[in-house]
Formats: C-alpha cells, sequence, structure tokens
C-alpha cells in the first residue's frame, strides 16, 4: 500500500497528470515510432511504474546466427531481435559474441555491439538508384533517382553485353575490398572468365597487408598470413601489428591475451612499434622504433641469438662439432654447419648478419642498444617463442626484407609448425557449385582469355611478385596505359578515399560507368551511375570461411536477423542477376547458381560427409548454428621432425618431400635465409631496389625510401580498434570512443610531441596544416609526450567527404582531413603493398 | 540475497571498451553518457613514456555519497537487489547533486548538447516521454530502478544489469558467462569482456569466485579513504586515478 501511494504522488506522475491530454497526444503519434513496448505507447504517456510493470522483457527475444562485419576477425555473433506489434516486423536490439564460434567465445570487441547502428543508420540507402546530373564531383549532386532492380540490372547488363561485342570486355573491372566467401567476392572469378575480363576482380591486398604475406612466401613458400598457436606460447615478439587494437582476428586476440598473462609460464610479450598505444602499453616492454626501420631490429636480434648460441638445434641445425663459430664480425665456414630445416644460415650471416650488432641497430632505429640485446636473449632462450608482424613493417619500400628478417626469427627460434608457434590454414569442406563455370563459355570468353594484362599491371613484368594492385588503377586508366576502362563496380572498397593519391580516382571515376554497391553512402557512390544498395551483414544470406586463426578448417553463417528494411540484397545475387542478363550461355550458367541461398545450400552439401565438431552436417544445421569448424589442425613439428594427423594423434612422420609438398613449398623445401623466390626475379629486385645481386635472397636491411624529400616529420596514419570497415565516421558512437588518446573525443585528432609542436609554435588543441609533396590537409592537434619527435600520428576514420551526417558534421570532413590525399602512390616493389607509412611531412599552425 | 559485486583484473583488461559499448547497446545511452567508461591516462615522456587505463563502472558502494545528497531520495541503496544503487526516475528531478557528490564520476546527466553531432536525441527524437528512441531500443524498463530509456531531465548510470541479474538462480556464487546456464543473467560489462578482465559474484559468500580472486590477489576498491567502500574490486597494477593536473 505504502508503494503504491508513493508512486501515485512522485513528482513525475503529477506532471504527466497535469499535462494530460498533450502527453497522449504525443505518445499516439510516438507510437508508431516506438517500436516494440506496447504499454509504453498504449497507455499514451511516458513509461510509469505500472506501464513498466508490463513492458517487454529481454527474455522474449529471438536469436539468430550471424558474422560481424567492421573488421576482418569474423566473428560469430548472436542477433537478439522482438518483433514490433506496430509492423509485425522483427527489430534488432543487441549483439552478442556467439559462445558457439570458435573466435568469439561469447564475446565481442567494442566495435560489434554497434553493429545495431549499422542497420538503423538513417543515412542508408533505401533502394537503387540512377544518377540524373551528368556532371561527376565532389560538389555536384549526383541527383538520384529511384530505379527498379530490374531497370538497374538491365542497364548494366546492356553495357556489359556491348561491350563484350566490341572486343572491349577487358575495359570492364570489378573492385573488391572485404571477400568473404564463395558467395560474394568467391564469384568473381568465374564471372570474369565468362564475361572476358581479367579484371574481376582486383581485390584490395596491396592498399592492406600484402606485404607480409610476400616475405613469408620469400622464405618458406606460403604467400599467406599465419595460424598462430597463442595459446602456447611463451614469448610473443610483435611488430607494429596493432596486436591489441587491430590485428585480426582483433576480438580473439585479446581473449588469448587474458590467457597468455595469466597462464603459468606467464607469457612475456614485447612490442615495437612507432607511437603509443595500447599493445605498447599492456607489453612487458616497448621498442619505439623509426617507421620502417623494423628489419634492422629483427637483424640486431638474429645476429645476438646467433652470437649468443641460442638458436634451435633440432630445427635449424649446428656447427659439426657443437661450437659456437658466430662472432661478431667474422666470417663462418658453411660446411662446418650441418642444417635441418633451414637453408642458407652460414651464407646470411657471412653476407648480413656478422656486423648487425644491437649498437648497429640502434642508430638507425634510435631503440636503445641494451633493449635490443635483452629483447634478443629473452626471445632467444624462451621456448615456443614468436615473433609476429603485419602491416607497421611491411608498409615501406623495403617492406619485404623488413619482413623477412622478422620472420626468420621463428625459424631461428624453430616455432615454424611447432606447439605455441605459427602454421597456416586450412580450407573448410564445402562440396562444388551448381555448376562449373567451363561448361559455359562462349566465343568471347575463350578469345578474350589471356589477350589483355589486369588494368593494374598486377603479374606482368611491371609488377612480377604481385597478386593485386588496386593503387595501380587509377594512375593506370589515367595514362591510358596499358588502356583505359570504360566501366567499375565497386564492393565494400573506397579507393577514392582510401588509396594513396586518392585524388587520382576522382578524374578516373569522372569517365567511367561506376557501380557502387555499398549499402551507404561514400565517396564511391558520390562518383557512382547506378547505385545497388547491398543489404547490411544482419540482412544478410552470406559465408565467410575463416582467415587464418587456428588452422583448423572453419566457415561462419550470416543469417539474416530480420528481413531487409529497406529494398536491397545481397551483392552475390547482384552478380548472379548481372549473369543471367549476359548475352549467350553465361545466362545459362547463372541460371543454374539461381541465388546466394541456392548456392550456399550446394556448399553445405559437403558437411553431409564430413560433419563438424559441433555437429552441423548440412544446410539447416549450419543456419542454427552458424558455423561448421573441424579441429584439429593436421601438421605439426615437434623437435625438428614434422608429423602429421593420422585421425587419432600426429603418428605419422613425414619425409622431406611431404614437407616441402604440404608445408613448406620452396625451391629447397626448407626455410630459406637465401630466397629462391626472390632471386628468380633477381634482375628485376636489383633494378627496382638499392640491392646487389649476390644479396638479393638475404633478409636484410634496406633503407626505406622516404617520400616528402627534406620535410623532418614522420606521418604515420593507423588503424585504430574503433575503425569499423570504414564506416565509423557515421557511427556516433563509435566516434566519441576514439583516439585522444584512447579515451574518445568527437574525431581523430594528429598527435604531435611537445617539442616538436614548441619549435613550430604549436599549442594543443591548435589547428595545424600537414603539408606533403602532393598537397596539405588540416586536422587539430594533440599534445603525445609519449611518442617519438620525429612522428605524427593521426588515425584514419575522419575527413570522409560523402559518408553520412555524422562523418561530415562539426568540422569532420576536413579536420582532420584524408590523409590519403596526400599519401604518394609509392609501392614497395617486391610485394606491391602501398607504402602508407613512408611519408615525410611539415607542419605548421593554421 | 546476495550482494553483488565485480572484479576488474587490470592485468588482464586490454583497455579495448568492449564493456563501454556493450553497456551502451544494453542500456541504451547516449555517446558520452557512458555507464561504464574507460579512462586513459598518459605520463612520461618518450622513451620511457606510459600509457594506462581504468574502466569504471558505478562502484555501488556500500555507503554511497550519492543517496546521502539526494533531496528527493531519488537515489537509493536496494539491499534487496544485491546491493545495488538506483535512481528512481519518477523521484529524481535532475539537480545533480549526486554527481558532484560521486566520488567517482558514475552518474550521467544527458539532456545537454552532445559531444558528437547531429544529436542523437534529435534524429532518434523521444515520444512518449522518452529522452530519445534508441533504433534498437532494449525492451525492459523499469523508472523505479532507472533501468531502460530516461525520460528527460533526469540522471541516468550503472544498473549492475540489474534486469538481467534479478533473473539468476536464487544463491548462484557467481555469474559467469562462460557458464551456458548463467550467461544470460550476467551484465553485459563482463560478458563481453574479451580478456575476460571482470568477473561478477556474491560479495556475501565467501566461497565465490569473486571473493577467491579478491582474497589471492589482494583486490583493492578505489578511494576507500572517502568510506563509501564499494563493491567493485580491481585487482593488479596500475588500480588507482592519477592525481588531477590542470592542463597549463
Amino acid at each position: 500500500m505504502k508503494n503504491i501511494l508513493e508512486s501515485m504522488f512522485t513528482r513525475r506522475r503529477f506532471l504527466q497528470t497535469s499535462g494530460a491530454t498533450g502527453a497522449a497526444a504525443f505518445g499516439a503519434a510516438g507510437m508508431a515510432k516506438l517500436t516494440g513496448f506496447s504499454a509504453v505507447g498504449a497507455g499514451g504517456a511516458a513509461p510509469s511504474n505500472a506501464a513498466a510493470a508490463s513492458n517487454g522483457s529481454w527474455k522474449d527475444l529471438q536469436m539468430t546466427k550471424n558474422i560481424c562485419h567492421q573488421c576482418p576477425a569474423r566473428c560469430g555473433i548472436n542477433v537478439y531481435t522482438y518483433e514490433d506489434p506496430s509492423t509485425g516486423n522483427r527489430r534488432v536490439t543487441s549483439i552478442y559474441g556467439d559462445p558457439g564460434n570458435p573466435i568469439a567465445n561469447g564475446k565481442l570487441c567494442p566495435k560489434g555491439h554497434l553493429g545495431t547502428y549499422f542497420l538503423y543508420d538513417p543515412d542508408r540507402f533505401k533502394q537503387p538508384m540512377r544518377r540524373t546530373n551528368p556532371n561527376k564531383g565532389r560538389d555536384e549532386d549526383p541527383g538520384w533517382e529511384p530505379i527498379s532492380w530490374d531497370e538497374a540490372y538491365d542497364e548494366i547488363a546492356s553495357r556489359i553485353n556491348e561491350l563484350r561485342e566490341n572486343g572491349e570486355a577487358h575495359k570492364i573491372a570489378h573492385l573488391y575490398g572485404r571477400g568473404w566467401g564463395p558467395s560474394d567476392a568467391g564469384l568473381y572469378g568465374d564471372w570474369g572468365k565468362l564475361v572476358g575480363t581479367p579484371n574481376a576482380a582486383i581485390g584490395h591486398a596491396s592498399i592492406c597487408a600484402e606485404g607480409s604475406k610476400h616475405a613469408k612466401a620469400a622464405v618458406e613458400g606460403n604467400a599467406s598470413y599465419n595460424s598462430y598457436d597463442y595459446k602456447n606460447t611463451n614469448y610473443l615478439l610483435i611488430f607494429g601489428a596493432g596486436f591489441l587494437e587491430a590485428f585480426r582476428p582483433y576480438n580473439y586476440l585479446m581473449q588469448v591475451w587474458g590467457h597468455m598473462r595469466t597462464k603459468s609460464p606467464k607469457t612475456r610479450v614485447t612490442t615495437v612499434d612507432v607511437r603509443m598505444n595500447p599493445t605498447m602499453a599492456a607489453s612487458d616492454r616497448y621498442l619505439m622504433t623509426k617507421p620502417g626501420t623494423d628489419g634492422a631490429l629483427a637483424l640486431a636480434m638474429a645476429h645476438v641469438i646467433l652470437t649468443e648460441g641460442l638458436w634451435d638445434r633440432e630445427f635449424v641445425g649446428d656447427f659439426d662439432d657443437g661450437e659456437n663459430r658466430f662472432s661478431t664480425g667474422s666470417t663462418v665456414d658453411a660446411e662446418r654447419f650441418e642444417e635441418v630445416w633451414t637453408r642458407g644460415l652460414v651464407d646470411w650471416w657471412n653476407a648480413e648478419l656478422k656486423d648487425r650488432t644491437p649498437e648497429w641497430a640502434a642508430g638507425i632505429t634510435g631503440v636503445d642498444a641494451d633493449d635490443i640485446r635483452r629483447t634478443a636473449v629473452e626471445f632467444g632462450s624462451t621456448r615456443p617463442a614468436m615473433a609476429i608482424f603485419e602491416r607497421g613493417p611491411t608498409a615501406h619500400t623495403n617492406g619485404v626484407y623488413n619482413g623477412m628478417a622478422i620472420h626468420a626469427l621463428n625459424a631461428l627460434s624453430g616455432s615454424m609448425f611447432a606447439e605455441g608457434g605459427l602454421f597456416y590454414q586450412m580450407g573448410p569442406s564445402y562440396a562444388s557449385g551448381p555448376a562449373d563455370a567451363d561448361d559455359y563459355r562462349d566465343g568471347i570468353s575463350r578469345t578474350m582469355e589471356g589477350r589483355y594484362p589486369r588494368i593494374d599491371m598486377a603479374g606482368t613484368e611491371r609488377w612480377p611478385f604481385a597478386g593485386t594492385m588496386m593503387q595501380e588503377v587509377a594512375k593506370n586508366h589515367n595514362a591510358g596505359d596499358p588502356y583505359k576502362l570504360k566501366m567499375a563496380m565497386f564492393y565494400t572498397t573506397n579507393p577514392i578515399w582510401t588509396a594513396p593519391d586518392a585524388p587520382e580516382w576522382e578524374k578516373m571515376m569522372s569517365e567511367i560507368f561506376v557501380v557502387d554497391t555499398s549499402p551507404f553512402p561514400g565517396e564511391t557512390a558520390k562518383f557512382a551511375d547506378i547505385v545497388l544498395p547491398e543489404s547490411t551483414y544482419l540482412e544478410r544470406l552470406q559465408d565467410s570461411p575463416t582467415y587464418p586463426f587456428e588452422g583448423w578448417p572453419m566457415t561462419a553463417l550470416r543469417v539474416p536477423a530480420v528481413e531487409p528494411i529497406y529494398d536491397t540484397t545481397e551483392f552475390g545475387n547482384m552478380m548472379i542477376e548481372i549473369g543471367k542478363r549476359i548475352k549467350g550461355p553465361t545466362s545459362d550458367y547463372y541460371r543454374q547458381v539461381d541465388n546466394v541461398e541456392n548456392l550456399l545450400k550446394h556448399l553445405a552439401r559437403g558437411f553431409e560427409d564430413d560433419p563438424g565438431d559441433n555437429g552441423v552436417d548440412g544446410w539447416e544445421a549450419w543456419k542454427e548454428q552458424g558455423v561448421w569448424y573441424k579441429k584439429p589442425y593436421h601438421w605439426k613439428q615437434h623437435r625438428g621432425v614434422f608429423y602429421e594427423w593420422d585421425g587419432e594423434g600426429y603418428n605419422i612422420e613425414m619425409t622431406e618431400e611431404e614437407v616441402r609438398e604440404k608445408l613448406m613449398p620452396t625451391e629447397s623445401g626448407k626455410f630459406e635465409f637465401d630466397s629462391s623466390y626472390l632471386r628468380a626475379e633477381v634482375d628485376y629486385i636489383t633494378q627496382h631496389l638499392n640491392v646487389s645481386r649476390d644479396r638479393v635472397g638475404f633478409p636484410q636491411w634496406l633503407d626505406p625510401e622516404y617520400t616528402g624529400g627534406n620535410r623532418d616529420l614522420h606521418f604515420v596514419t593507423p588503424k585504430t580498434p574503433m575503425t569499423a570497415e570504414g564506416r565509423s565516421g557515421n557511427i556516433p558512437q563509435a566516434t566519441a570512443l576514439m583516439q585522444p588518446s584512447v579515451g574518445g573525443n568527437d574525431r581523430c585528432y594528429v598527435e604531435m610531441h611537445p617539442q616538436t609542436a614548441r619549435e613550430r609554435g604549436i599549442k594543443d588543441g591548435d589547428r595545424v596544416r600537414i603539408t606533403a609533396d602532393l598537397g596539405s590537409i588540416e586536422a587539430y592537434v594533440r599534445l603525445m609526450p609519449q611518442n617519438r619527435p620525429d612522428t605524427i600520428i593521426l588515425p584514419y576514420e575522419h575527413g570522409h567527404w560523402a559518408q553520412g551526417r555524422w562523418a561530415e558534421a562539426q568540422e569532420r570532413a576536413t579536420a582532420p582531413g584524408n590523409p590519403n590525399e596526400m599519401t604518394e602512390n609509392v609501392s614497395d616493389p617486391i610485394s606491391g603493398l602501398a607504402a602508407y607509412y613512408t611519408g615525410r611531412v611539415d607542419v605548421e599552425r593554421v | 540475497m546476495a550482494k553483488w559485486g565485480m572484479v576488474i583484473d587490470l592485468d588482464k583488461c586490454t583497455g579495448c571498451q568492449a564493456c563501454t559499448t556493450a553497456c551502451d547497446m544494453e542500456n541504451d545511452t547516449l555517446p558520452g553518457e557512458s555507464w561504464q567508461d574507460v579512462l586513459y591516462y598518459t605520463e612520461g615522456e618518450y622513451p620511457s613514456g606510459q600509457m594506462k587505463w581504468l574502466p569504471r563502472p558505478c562502484m555501488q558502494c556500500e555507503d554511497p555519497s550519492c543517496v546521502h545528497v539526494c533531496p528527493t531520495r531519488a537515489t537509493y541503496k536496494d539491499h534487496d537487489a544485491g546491493g545495488i544503487v538506483f535512481i528512481d526516475w519518477d523521484k529524481c528531478i535532475g539537480c545533480k547533486y549526486c554527481m558532484i557528490a560521486c566520488p567517482y564520476g558514475v552518474r550521467f546527466f544527458a539532456d545537454e548538447k552532445p559531444l558528437v553531432e547531429p544529436d542523437l536525441k534529435e534524429v532518434f527524437a523521444g515520444s512518449g516521454g522518452q529522452l530519445w528512441d534508441p533504433p534498437g531500443q532494449s525492451p525492459d524498463t523499469d523508472y523505479r530502478r532507472g533501468i531502460g530509456v530516461q525520460p528527460k531531465g533526469v540522471v541516468s548510470k550503472c544498473t549492475f544489469c540489474y534486469h538481467r541479474v534479478k533473473e539468476a538462480p536464487e544463491g548462484v556464487p557467481d555469474l559467469d558467462e562462460d557458464d551456458p546456464e548463467l550467461v544470460d543473467y550476467v551484465p553485459a560489462c563482463v560478458r563481453t569482456c574479451p580478456p575476460k578482465a571482470r568477473f561478477f559474484g556474491d560479495l556475501d559468500n565467501p566461497a565465490s569466485n569473486v571473493n577467491k580472486l579478491i582474497g589471492n590477489k589482494n583486490g583493492i576498491r578505489l578511494k576507500d579513504h572517502t568510506g563509501n567502500r564499494p563493491q567493485v574490486y580491481y585487482l593488479g597494477a596500475g588500480a588507482g586515478i592519477p592525481a588531477f593536473q590542470p592542463k597549463s
């Protein structure tokens, strides 16, 4: 009774009663918007105690399986929905990690929870649209007019058919960023083959992390990212990987961090990076190096490991009498060293390592020699120990050599394919698709095969190692070399903003027919002729085989949590529908594929013969559980012997030939400190890098070629935890948590050491102009005494000029500006990875 | 009745702020209204500078300053609800005394101009008296305990996700998110924490895991000299709030 009286006379209820008429009218108007909380709307007034008692509960929510789309990690997510009684449609209310998904394990990173805002982003494209304004430019309104899907597909297909008939099929390009699996980017290969273009598709790896793949290919034959056994490692040496910020799979890395840092023995961590960040801070030791010099550190560590006799004898080998002859400055007789699973150790020592002392490296990196030596001794005397790296050391002109030097430490520590070490990824047991494209090729398809190079010239004499060179596309088109494109379709990529020298793309995209498929407005869409809006990930059916993770195969599935809330569809369906409209047998092929669901059902048949560890044995079970996986990884190196899994244990000892075939496919079948992969292109390498012919194959120190001439500040643009595949700029919750540093604020700021600022008359909070050879951008300053005085840091996220209301408000489109506008299009000649972090700039107060 | 407590192990915490966004979405808070914030601090200078962080939920104090100062008794400590400190939005007048009194800065008034514009409160304008209508609003609403989207003009705060915790089986010593039977009852910040730096359990049960952790690792409470006696404990290095240094 007392409670009732209290609640009746609370201030709020008094106010509601006195304003009853207004409140009721307002409440009724709000009802349609106010979703599923019938009691709230039904009362026609604000929720009160009485109304709240009959409100909804999380216990009534339904859950579907999905995969987060905000970074490459591919975390399984449980998406919770309820039915909106006013519309009968389901609404998403929360997202948690899927406990049954081996990457997520019930957990999520800070981005993952915000997925609801992607679905309900009010700036989303709501239906297919055609441009009516023929003029393209940043300030040109495209003049969108809504069209039907059929109209859009017909127009695109008729252009493709015309180009094909004119012998210009190669002038059709597809460009893509985050491809997920066979049901989206996996469709490109057959599409290009059937249509007759070498440009389906140009991937984004060369503006992402291609450097590490080529470093690994160079020394042990696998052009791939690694899988890692973090759980069992006792030493982690991290070079510029953003381990606790952006390395994949970020969510899992934090989970395993919690394990590593509390297990017995605790995993010791040293991190090398160019700026203060959470990974550096959380490590036992950080070494802050000058951008582009990680390779020098790694070489000095290898030097110490050899001189101190700390290499792994069982993997690498030993001197014939067991006496260590590696002594600083002295050459060694190669005959005296008997290698096991490596090749060229002594040659490498003699040609490169013998003089690479910590003191030498200190002069190049700015890192104290004693700290380098201590780290090397720790790394060399701890097992298992692994060295990992990604874009930081490799986004420089010397990137592959930096990466090889780091990866060589994994051979010296014997961690290749070992417990607590690193290895590669197996693929899922998919069955084949609904049809074989080779049965549906017409004359044009065959005539065009091999006739023209790719527009980006990847894999030609210009970039012999590179598999893809997206950053060359606009430049080559604009120069008409090798030809000009006529049409380009974009999927999950926005190089007009993200590629180095981004403005080149505005010119190209003004000249050609552009199709964008993003669910959201963006710079690509601003230059598009047709927009085919994709569904957001929470509305999509899509598969996703894992990125390299723990080696054993896994593939997850996006199941729509809600019907698309606008007139959108899966990208895979767009490819298939356009294919159905290509003249000739191509259309028959795509009628066989029919749609994404049909394709996925065919693939899932493979699980019937090979059920996953979680019992997933076909399509329905896959949809229900969201993931198929099967442990273990099939190979293991233990104390210098390689074993293969026989179904019960690692019981089959492998021959050298089997190791070469299955695990280390180099020329020698060994880990090569003298790379046959690089020596095969000795002319190309000596022509493009300052390396002498006899040294081409060795992991070695090579000065990075900084751009910006005499400018004196290194300019680095890292990816932060809140960077959600380029969309955080329009997610206010994400923007509020970005940087300064890193508790968040209203945008990304440029971080600068106070001494650097003082010398330029700059104070905390000032607006500054950052100038490189290509131009200038502006940004607001945050003083950061923990960073190097010679390096300024601007995380990339803001500076978007066509991405939506939050991205463009409060000067976020201009301060900070887009750093890629002044990033020169310079790449590592070997990997082709754009040298994003190699620029030098001037800074002045505006 | 349990006395709910939280333990945060700073040796495991990676400062990622998944706790912050999980809370944001579970409780429909606005940017800057982070009931569960992570505070970042820097000290020193290259090459020996530091970066450190402190995750900060409401401490659910045993003797809460906020309760003492509230003129309408809107904020109260509920011993029948695990000792959680709630705000009754039907009684709160938005005077903000509690915000000033709280030693930990964990109370929020979200009616003002936001840090990030345009204002979500305008883009997703509130109906039925709500401050705003989040596009994926969670179903639970309990104004007497400050659960749901608040009306205009009131202070909001962490509820230890009481709408979930209250459904937990009676007498359970700990709410461990790795237990499939319990995961749905675990507060959002604990449930999602990737490195498992957070633990939630009954401080009145000497055998609970949270008490063992506090015992084994000498858990501490922040600003214990105030006498507030938080029900949140910290483990590991760095459990402290550096003194405030005004900018020169």
